[in-house]
């Protein structure tokens, strides 16, 4: 059987899937530096990871135009259909992570110049983000290895950033009378709850991967009716 | 409904053919009931050779009925010889012959006493190259079958087959004016449509399709796949194609076959639905050959 490797269209796919992928890796360094804005109340590296975010928005462009020409010019088919319809899944999701840290980012500044910060709860918020942070380097390499139980296993840990998430709201509960810490305290809710929904897009990276490797899509959990 | 052999058929089969003893794991009397529409077409343990040469080893498949399945592989694989063998065109090439078992509808198409020729009437066949007769006008072009299949058959009979036939093909009111001008004179994919109305004036059961839109423009080669999907209704339908992107959107079951090396016998490598096979199919070699990692 004669051999006919397709091996620039391989070598594209591959391209594109390393660029793709290398979105988390900035997605990594924008959590990092949300991270650090809000254990300092830095507004000016909160600016810094809003005037950043295009970068990510401009490689979810850049891969999701050249995944549409591939597929309009090459017909792909069977594996590589699941890889590129996969990859088009975790851009959004990447575009999203990114959204997430801006909305992080742009409360910052509403706390003002003198919070009255717990430092419990940015104990909290700063943990959920190391979490985080796991998780999505955790959805890359399963990505990159077609590692189905890796993909899976972002559910456990994604619990763990959750349940900080449902501790943040506790403690906001318990926060006290006092008119500006409540205020604090809501404004800071609204970050951990974005934090958290950057590990739930982690988690749909991992159900791409499962996609790629069994062709059969699934929630790993099912938010809807949770078992 | 396969009548018994009363006359050989046309030109083409001096050998004499193994295909004539039921060589198949089961063996049906030669069937004389006539019922119309689409049937299913059983293929067990086919093997096929010319002379000494083993061109399609072990086919076993079920071809359903109102379902259009394409016949994908490499060339040399022997898709087109196997479809030639379910119609028993295949032992029409000197020294072919044909081991197995193939039935439509439960009845056994190369049982004894069964006339190849009413076998291809029941199966038709369109080929890779338009074919009309080319002195003959598009009116007898159509007719030519019914011509062939009953000696005398009235004339207002005869416009209503072919009218008939020619709108089954979308190619009526294209035609309708010019009825008595030459086959020849048509577009290529007006031509091949011609074939089809042909194929389907004699009312067979089954369309084999031999690459039908090779030769075709991409406008000609969509009209004929809308065809394909219409004609499902009425037919079970066959096609061998080349093109990976023509199986994906015009059939509802794939077959693939693949041949180990050059000189052995094509084989049946896997079969589905077509979105199954084109999104997650099951053997690494479909796989590869739908990606166009080798072909």
């Amino acid at each position: 059987m004669p051999e006919i490797a397709r091996s620039e269209y391989l070598e594209e796919l591959a391209t594109l899937e390393a660029s793709a992928l290398g979105g988390l890796d900035l997605v990594n360094v924008a959590l990092a530096r949300t991270m650090e804005a809000v254990e300092n109340q830095d507004v000016e590296l909160a600016q810094v990871v809003i005037a950043d975010d295009d970068r990510i928005d401009g490689r979810y462009l850049e891969v999701h135009q050249s995944l549409i020409t591939l597929l309009a010019t090459q017909s792909p088919v069977a594996t590589d259909l699941r890889l590129i319809s996969a990859l088009l899944h975790v851009l959004k999701s990447i575009e999203r992570m990114g959204d997430q840290c801006v909305n992080v980012c742009k409360v910052i500044p509403l706390t003002g110049n003198y919070a009255p910060v717990d430092p419990r709860m940015i104990e909290l918020i700063v943990k959920m983000g190391g979490h985080t942070k796991t998780l999505i380097t955790q959805a890359k390499r399963a990505f990159e290895e077609r590692d189905v139980e890796m993909a899976r296993d972002l559910v456990r840990r994604d619990d763990a950033v959750d349940a900080l998430n449902r501790e943040c709201f506790h403690l906001a509960l318990e926060i006290g009378d006092d008119t500006d810490r409540r205020e604090w305290a809501m404004t800071m809710l609204l970050a951990a709850r974005a934090i958290e929904r950057v590990g739930d897009n982690a988690v749909d990276i991992g159900e791409q991967v499962a996609f790629v490797v069994t062709g059969l899509f699934r929630e790993f959990e099912d938010a809807s009716h949770p078992s | 409904m396969l009548g018994a052999a009363t006359k050989r058929s046309a030109a083409g089969e001096g050998e004499p053919m193994a295909a004539d003893q039921p060589t198949g794991a089961t063996s049906s009397e030669p069937v004389t009931k006539a019922t119309r529409g689409a049937k299913t077409i059983e293929v067990r343990d086919v093997d096929l050779y010319y002379g000494d040469f083993h061109a399609v080893e072990g086919v076993t498949m079920t071809i359903a009925p109102n379902k259009v399945t394409a016949l994908i592989g490499s060339s040399g694989c022997g898709k087109t010889t196997f479809l030639r063998s379910l119609n028993r065109m295949h032992e029409l090439t000197p020294r072919a012959r044909v081991e197995g078992h193939v039935s439509l509808d439960g009845e056994d198409v190369y049982a004894k006493g069964v006339d190849p020729v009413e076998v291809r009437r029941l199966i038709g066949m369109v080929f890779q190259q338009p074919n009309p007769f080319p002195t003959m006008s598009i009116y007898d072009n159509v007719a030519a079958g019914l011509n062939l299949n009953s000696s005398r058959v009235p004339k207002s009979r005869k416009d209503e087959v072919v009218e008939r036939a020619l709108r089954g093909a979308h190619l009526w009111e294209e035609v309708k004016d010019r009825l008595d001008k030459p086959g020849s004179s048509l577009s290529g994919g007006q031509q091949q449509r011609l074939c089809i109305a042909r194929a389907t004036a004699v009312e067979p059961e089954v369309l084999l399709m031999d690459e039908p839109c090779s030769a075709l423009d991409p406008l000609a080669t969509l009209a004929i796949e809308d065809l394909i999907s219409e004609l499902k209704n009425r037919y079970t339908i066959v096609i061998v194609t080349h093109n990976m992107q023509q199986a994906a959107r015009a059939s509802d079951v794939t077959a693939f076959f693949n041949l180990d090396a050059t000189g052995k016998p094509g084989h049946l490598v896997e079969v589905g639905a077509t979105d199954q096979m084109f999104t997650n199919p099951t053997e690494k070699q479909t796989e590869d050959y739908v990606s166009g990692r080798f072909g």
